[in-house]
């Protein structure tokens, strides 16, 4: 990471006011943020590194940096002050006085340098980096506690500073603590009663054993390792596509926790499942191809410009992904620079960058870009998809043709008219200068009709805002016609009352005559702010006797309340202002045109620059001097009476320059340019398609339908997100301040240099993943097994041994107790990476089976429970808290699998207008909901569930106030509360003993005698106040009952 | 507090544990997290380091990114040289291919003692000239909204970072325990979405409230879990009493846990909150000439509008940063002279209205109001009628809490495709918005992941010419 530089800083350790302190607190810092961009790592800038007093020292290519007491002569000194010519540093804005100052007395003071932060040793001495060793359990002075190693080595620690592990937990409350832990559900009272009633010396191996065999467990374990493969079920950087088959790899995981995968397989399947050998069965091979989705699910910028920043992107999330996830270390520092604190080179990284250069996880790096999925079907389906595909693509091609023609010709027309088009655009800006207002207050009218009321059409009745309003399946164009008599030939004004325009207005016909187009659709607003009311569409002339006026739209049609017909409000002998249409029809040329050259004309308005300047500057007193244009040079001379005068000399000109287009010229070169400007007026408009000859429409819509058939005859094979080699295989440069813009030396592929060692190169074919995935899962790899024994210690316990979870480097917190976590590891690797063996060997101890009772003494010592003398009191997590809650209600739905996202694979799953449309309220279980980046699940969002886009091993657990609206709000909470209340309503026996059945299955334990009586008091006090009226007045005071119940801390806290 | 717990408290709790209590007041304490690793309620009001000029944000944010040729930014070569091609080199990474220089659609005017020029697009924004302080020398590197919305909210495109809102009220806290101290509406869903007002790695507390969202009106917008329909609110205090005795006796078997006491009292807080937060909606309470003021009389304004109002009464109330969302709608690659107009219509007036307002009651001095886009949009021509995404100049306008009244910093190029040294990023716009809050950019810091996180980066220089 390109800032990672900053942890220096704040890990300076503050001494005694000393030269080290002075170096800490006033010259580092600008070191790390002024200078080590450049004056660091592998290949400093200049040769000269600024990370160690021996460096600054010898310095670079220019000789030494200071001269320890002489900062006058100090080269860096006078470079930071400006004194040495051209070289100023650093580059930018000048260092500030004060802190040009404070180099200054430093070199003053001889240079000293601090010690806490030193480049990191390169020999791999940190604890992590070493494998671990056969530890020796140690002797207690209570062996009698020590059911299992475990617990040797977690009394030993507690007996070195005189503390005494926790009583056990009492039966109901370590059921229930094992029950939540394991499966995410509280015990059923049945299990809790058989429990209490084993008094068999292995009865909790008995509970533990059932839980392990549960379904729930993979469901509830898979959870945790979701949150560290950072799993959701959408994009959600910047575009948020939906990951549709992101669910497969999540319901791979929780397979892979049921059947106990073996840890070392799930890591490789992860990384390089599909290199694995081929399997014969297709669903293991599918199986392999989905766990690669690991490296493909995380949160990508879909849509940037800079195709290589976006690959790099992707990669270093990968990296950085797979560093944490596996190996708890921050990989993604060393993209910019050495790591300052772990033995990661920027060699490394580019070398471990380069696998997965050559690995493909995106089909493309386009705006927005496309990732790549497996296709889980047979070669032979796979093949014919493909070919299906092409098919498709074809059609593309093949209507691309003809519309490519049918526009070359529309386009050779308008050119070669240009000078009618000029004046037909000139004459419909006259137009569009008397302004069309709706008719004045109290003004004649001739007809005013109802939108609904027409005479005749293929609109359906009646129109409805915001309706396509028409038949469903029916074809277009649609179009609606009222009949209108008129007393004598005359001009009338026609407009419309609430004209929506949501998908673009009506065409007008008029006695079976076009006479105005549709104005475009509305962009980016429900209509546009000036359009309430009645909305004028122009003054036509209408025939004495009957009058057909048609309204039409292709594919829809637009509501309007009503239309109405008045005389012209103009006064008399004002010209009536005609459409483009109408104009367009005068001069024999398409109206389409007409509008680009007003668009452009109104645009430019006799810019200096502009080929027509000559003419958007007519009778305007501009001098021609003003022209800036080449063509100015065709005009010298020119003299002109009129306008048409004008129009008629660039159609000469641009007759002239089509003739002669080979040639050189550059006054006529500049019109050759206008002619075919891309965005210019002689483009082919928009609805070309409208003038198209019959034939060609009638071949392109045969096309479409084909294309269509073909796209909806696509088979619809089931897909997974996954990588796979990419078809070139290369090593990366290092990128120098992780920029590609600026590329150093080669990095051949490799692995971490401080674990693996030297080795010989990977070979040139293949990308060398399957390599990395063998390297990480080798028995003496120090992190992998520490790494997850770890994890599993904290997912049981609520605090790793590392309470870093994802951080084993020297950042990351050290070990509470290194020879239990070594032995776990050992164990784990021994019992051939089984993690439900590792349960057991961690459930089945007695420090799992303490009490989390208080206890001053120990709180005084031990104030964190870092040596664990009693068990963490633990808030249930997001999921655990909502399935709970229904698993007490007996509403929880325990379907297996899938998804339940209804959108498309790649749709946006909330775009820019509405908030992503995922139901939530289901009562599946918690791990099945959506995960949807930037627009989570607010109760899971609200209870911590972390930011899906990086890895988390250690969620937060923290108590603020929206829970507690929730609690008291939320539609989970209302729903099931009223469930579990009807629950016991329908129980027989008393009001006590329902009391004392919500106890049970709330808290797994009986209500004492006090608690029945308060609730039945609370019971009644509730049925007062509630209105003697209320319906289900029983089941109302019930519902507050459970409701505060599922609120309370017993409900969400595990003892 | 009943005297059981009381005298449970006096008898149960080592001494220690009983000072904090005494010294820092119940209701500061209750929102310990993290199980006893902070005893400190992460809300509560921390002091700046420095004596702040600005109390408090309100963020009206421009989605899509409005064109500063055509608002702020008077190029007077641009209409004349409209046609040609830009005389100098593009960017090397652009969102869409653009042509020629396009002019301005709409005249500019010199407005105030300041003279500042302001297209007619805003006229009553123009009013105010003389409070605003515009950084027209604005850039960022990100060409796309969901890049650029990041940087603006985050200062990262590349990783998901918390957004500036949290970084503030991770500095600050907030200063009514009641309310949310970050508080987004009718945030976008879009571009990044909530990463644009989430907490990332820092604690969930100082995440961004989202109230209402992208098409949700203004009016409809609500905190979530605010209030349900069912339970009336006597049964709903009554249900919190039980569950609260509940919790009590449970205390008696545990022993003091941080933990659980908390939980007690966020409940207090949650009912508190659903007192006042719906209070602070809803607008009747205004006079009519402060809601024909803002707008609310108009159907083009009404939204927007009522957004302003709600900021400012937020802001009132001690919101610590208010985000308002003028929501994806300046994104003018056609159609630049129909809806850069509607735009401006429907905020021009409300935004004119929340100065004058806050101004009229004192809050101006203290509160940084802040107008900003993504991006700015370039001088050459989209198609025939708009104007792609520019990243590399744009315009942005800071007013009250400390800044420069009636000032002007930077400036473009003479087209405005370039913003000009000395330029202002996203990083440096980032420390100075703190500095201005009495916060050290460079010192305020969360260590994650193995290294301490700054909103800036490794960048980021306060523009000190800007400051009053």
């Amino acid at each position: 990471m390109r800032m990672s530089v900053l942890a220096l800083c704040a890990t300076a350790v503050v001494r005694a006011q000393t030269g080290e302190t002075f170096f800490e607190k006033n010259v580092r810092p600008v070191f790390l943020a002024k200078c080590n961009g450049c004056h660091a790592g592998a290949a400093p800038a200049g040769g000269l590194k600024l990370d160690s007093r021996e460096a600054v020292l010898k310095g670079g290519a220019r000789g030494a940096a200071i001269v320890a007491g002489k900062p006058a002569d100090s080269l860096l000194i006078r470079v930071v002050r400006h004194m040495e010519g051209n070289l100023k540093m650093p580059p930018g804005p000048k260092l500030p006085d004060a802190e040009a100052a404070l180099l200054a007395q430093w070199v003053e003071m001889g240079a000293p340098w601090g010690k806490s932060a030193e480049p990191a040793p390169a020999g791999g001495k940190f604890w992590s980096f070493i494998p671990a060793a056969e530890p020796k359990i140690p002797a207690v002075k209570n062996p009698s506690w020590v059911r299992n190693p475990v617990d040797a080595f977690v009394l030993a620690k507690l007996e070195e500073k005189g503390l005494r592990p926790a009583p056990p937990a009492d039966k109901r409350s370590l059921i229930r603590r094992a029950t939540y832990d394991l499966i995410g559900l509280p015990p059923t009272p049945e299990e809790i009663q058989a429990f209490l009633d084993d008094n068999s010396p292995n009865a909790f191996e008995k509970v533990v054993k059932r839980l392990l065999a549960s379904p729930r467990y993979g469901e509830r374990w898979a959870r945790h390792w979701l949150d560290v493969a950072r799993y959701a079920d959408s994009n959600g950087l910047d575009e948020n596509l939906v990951y549709k088959n992101a669910f497969r790899y999540r319901d791979y995981v929780i397979a892979a926790f049921n059947k106990d995968k073996p840890y070392d397989q799930f890591v490789r399947e992860q990384i390089a499942g599909d290199l694995l050998p081929e399997s014969p069965a297709l669903d293991t091979q599918f199986e392999r191809w989905t766990a690669t989705g690991f490296l493909s699910l995380g949160a990508k910028m879909l849509a940037e410009d800079d195709p290589v920043k976006m690959e790099m992107d992707i990669i270093d999330e990968q990296l950085d992904t797979i560093g944490r996830t596996f190996m708890g270390l921050t990989l993604g520092c060393a993209r910019c620079h050495d790591h300052k604190f772990d033995p990661i080179p920027a060699k490394d990284y580019y070398g471990m960058a380069g696998i997965l250069k050559s690995t493909k996880t995106m089909e493309n790096f386009k705006v927005v870009a496309k990732w790549h999925e497996y296709v889980l079907a047979p070669k032979e389906d796979r093949d014919r998809l493909a070919a299906h595909e092409a098919r498709i693509e074809a059609k593309t091609k093949e209507a691309g043709k003809i519309s490519g023609a049918e526009n070359r010709k529309l386009t050779a027309e308008a050119k070669g008219n240009v000078g009618a088009y000029l004046m037909a655009a000139h004459e419909t800006m006259l137009a569009g200068k008397t302004a069309l207002k709706p008719l004045p207050a109290g003004a004649t009218v001739l007809v005013e009709r109802e939108g609904s009321s027409f005479d005749a059409g293929n609109a359906s009745k009646p129109l409805e805002p915001k309706k396509p309003n028409t038949e469903k399946d029916a074809k277009g164009p649609f179009f609606a016609e009222f009949k209108i008599e008129a007393p004598r030939d005359a001009e009338y004004q026609l407009e419309l009352l609430d004209e929506e325009r949501g998908g673009g207005t009506h065409d007008l016909h008029i006695n079976g005559e076009m006479v105005k187009a549709g104005l475009p659709p509305v962009q980016n607003r429900e209509a546009s702010p000036d359009d309430g009311g009645w909305s004028p569409l122009g003054i036509f002339t209408l025939r004495s006797g009957s009058n057909t006026i048609r309204l039409q739209h292709k594919n829809r049609f637009p509501y309007f309340a009503k239309l109405r017909v008045a005389p012209s409000p103009l006064p008399a002998g004002t010209p009536v202002p005609r459409t483009a249409v109408q104009i367009a029809r005068k001069h024999r040329v398409n109206p389409s045109f007409v509008e680009q050259f007003v668009e452009h004309i109104e645009r430019s308005n006799g810019a200096a620059a502009s080929a027509l300047y000559a003419f958007e500057t007519f009778g305007k007193q501009r001098p021609p001097g003003e022209w800036a244009s080449p063509a100015a040079k065709l005009f010298e001379g020119f003299q002109s009476k009129s306008i048409e005068d004008v129009a008629n000399r660039y159609q000469e000109l641009f007759l002239k320059a089509m003739e002669s287009r080979e040639a050189k010229d550059a006054p006529l070169d500049a019109l050759k340019e206008f002619l075919d400007e891309k965005f210019g007026p002689l483009r082919a408009p928009g609805n070309a398609r409208d003038y198209y000859p019959a034939e060609a429409v009638a071949a392109l819509v045969k096309i479409e339908e084909e294309q269509k058939l073909l796209e909806k005859e696509t088979p619809d094979y089931p897909r997974a997100m996954g990588v796979r080699e990419s078809a070139k295989i290369t090593d990366l440069p290092i990128h120098i301040r992780g920029s590609h813009w600026t590329l150093g030396d080669k990095a051949p592929r490799g692995f971490l240099t401080v674990i693996a060692g030297d080795r010989p190169a990977l070979p040139a074919d293949v990308s060398g993943r399957l390599e990395f995935a063998n390297w990480m899962t080798s028995k003496d790899h120090p992190l992998t097994a520490r790494v997850m024994a770890n994890r599993l210690w904290r997912w049981h316990f609520g605090r790793g041994i590392v309470p870093s979870t994802d951080n084993f480097g020297r950042l990351g917190e050290r070990p509470t107790n290194q020879p239990l976590l070594d032995w776990l590891a050992l164990r784990f690797v021994e019992k051939g990476w089984s993690v439900k063996s590792m349960h057991e060997t961690i459930m089945l101890s007695n420090a799992y089976r303490m009490s989390s009772g208080y206890d001053s003494a120990a709180f005084e010592a031990d104030p964190g429970n870092a040596l664990l003398w009693r068990f963490n009191r633990r808030r249930l997590e997001a999921e655990a808290i909502r399935d709970g809650i229904m698993s007490v209600s007996g509403g929880l739905k325990l379907d297996m699998g899938g998804t339940i996202l209804s959108y498309k694979d790649r749709q946006y799953v909330a775009n820019t207008s509405k908030r992503g449309g995922v139901d939530y309220e289901r009562d599946i279980r918690a791990v099945y909901i959506p995960v949807v980046r930037s627009s989570m699940y607010e109760v899971f969002t609200a209870f911590d569930l972390p930011d899906p886009a990086v890895p988390q091993g250690d969620r937060d657990s923290t108590i603020v106030a929206p829970q507690a609206l929730f609690m008291l709000n939320g539609a989970v909470v209302l729903k099931h509360s009223r469930r579990m209340a009807d629950m016991l309503l329908a129980l027989s026996g008393s009001d006590a003993d329902r009391i004392r059945a919500a106890y049970e299955r709330s808290f797994s334990r009986p209500a004492s005698d006090k608690e029945v009586e308060q609730a039945l008091g609370f019971l009644e006090r509730i049925g007062k106040v509630l209105p003697a009226d209320s319906k289900d007045k029983r089941a109302l005071a019930w519902q507050s009952l459970c409701k505060a119940l599922i609120a309370s801390n017993e409900f969400i806290y595990l003892n | 507090m009943n005297a059981h717990w009381n005298s449970y408290l006096n008898k149960n709790l080592p001494r220690r544990e009983m000072l904090k209590l005494a010294s820092a007041g119940f209701g500061q304490f209750a929102l310990a997290g993290l199980l006893g690793a902070t005893d400190r309620n992460p809300l509560s009001v921390r002091e700046p380091h420095f004596p702040a000029k600005a109390k408090r944000v309100i963020f009206l944010f421009m989605h899509g990114g409005p064109s500063h040729m055509d608002t702020f930014d008077y190029k007077p070569l641009l209409k004349r040289d409209h046609g040609k091609p830009l005389p100098f080199a593009k960017r090397k990474v652009v969102s869409a291919e653009t042509h020629n220089l396009l002019q301005s659609p709409w005249e500019f005017k010199q407005y105030g003692q300041s003279g500042a020029w302001v297209s007619d697009l805003f006229p009553n924004v123009a009013k105010h000239v003389d409070k605003l302080c515009f950084v027209k020398s604005m850039w960022g590197s990100n060409s796309r909204h969901g890049g650029a919305l990041l940087e603006l909210h985050t200062g990262s495109d590349t990783f998901v970072r918390p957004s500036m809102g949290s970084w503030v009220n991770y500095g600050l806290g907030t200063e009514n325990q009641s309310m949310p101290g970050y508080v987004t509406i009718c945030a976008s869903q879009s571009h990044g979405g909530a990463n644009n007002f989430g907490s990332a790695f820092l604690p969930a507390p100082y995440a961004g409230t989202p109230v209402g969202s992208v098409g949700v009106p203004a009016r409809d917008a609500r905190i979530p879990f605010i209030s349900n329909k069912e339970t009336p609110r006597d049964i709903q205090r009554m249900e919190i009493d039980y569950a609260q005795q509940l919790n009590r006796r449970q205390l008696e078997d545990t022993g003091p846990d941080r933990a659980l006491e908390g939980r007690i009292e966020s409940f207090e807080l949650a009912f508190r909150m659903q007192a006042e937060a719906p209070e602070l909606q809803d607008l009747s309470g205004e006079s009519e000439t402060t809601r024909k003021m803002y707008g609310l009389d108009n159907p083009v304004t009404e939204d927007f509008g009522r957004q302003c109002l709600m900021a400012r009464r937020l802001s009132e109330k001690g919101v610590r940063f208010v985000q308002i969302s003028h929501t994806y709608k300046w994104d003018q690659h056609a159609n630049l002279r129909r809806d850069h107009l509607g735009n401006a219509r429907e905020v021009d007036q409300p935004i004119a209205a929340l100065l004058g307002d806050l101004e009229g009651r004192g809050l101006l001095k203290d509160t940084l109001v802040l107008w900003a886009g993504e991006f700015g949009r370039t001088p050459t021509a989209q198609g025939s009628d708009g104007r792609d995404h520019n990243p590399e100049a744009f315009t942005v306008w800071l007013a009250g809490g400390g800044v420069k009244p009636g000032f002007t910093y930077g400036s473009t190029d003479d087209y405005g495709y370039y913003s000009v040294e000395p330029r202002v990023h996203f990083h440096d716009l980032h420390a100075t918005m703190l500095h201005l809050l009495g916060l050290d950019h460079l010192r305020l810091t969360y260590r994650y992941a193995g290294r301490d996180f700054r909103l800036t980066d490794v960048h980021g220089h306060v523009v000190k010419d800007i400051l009053a």
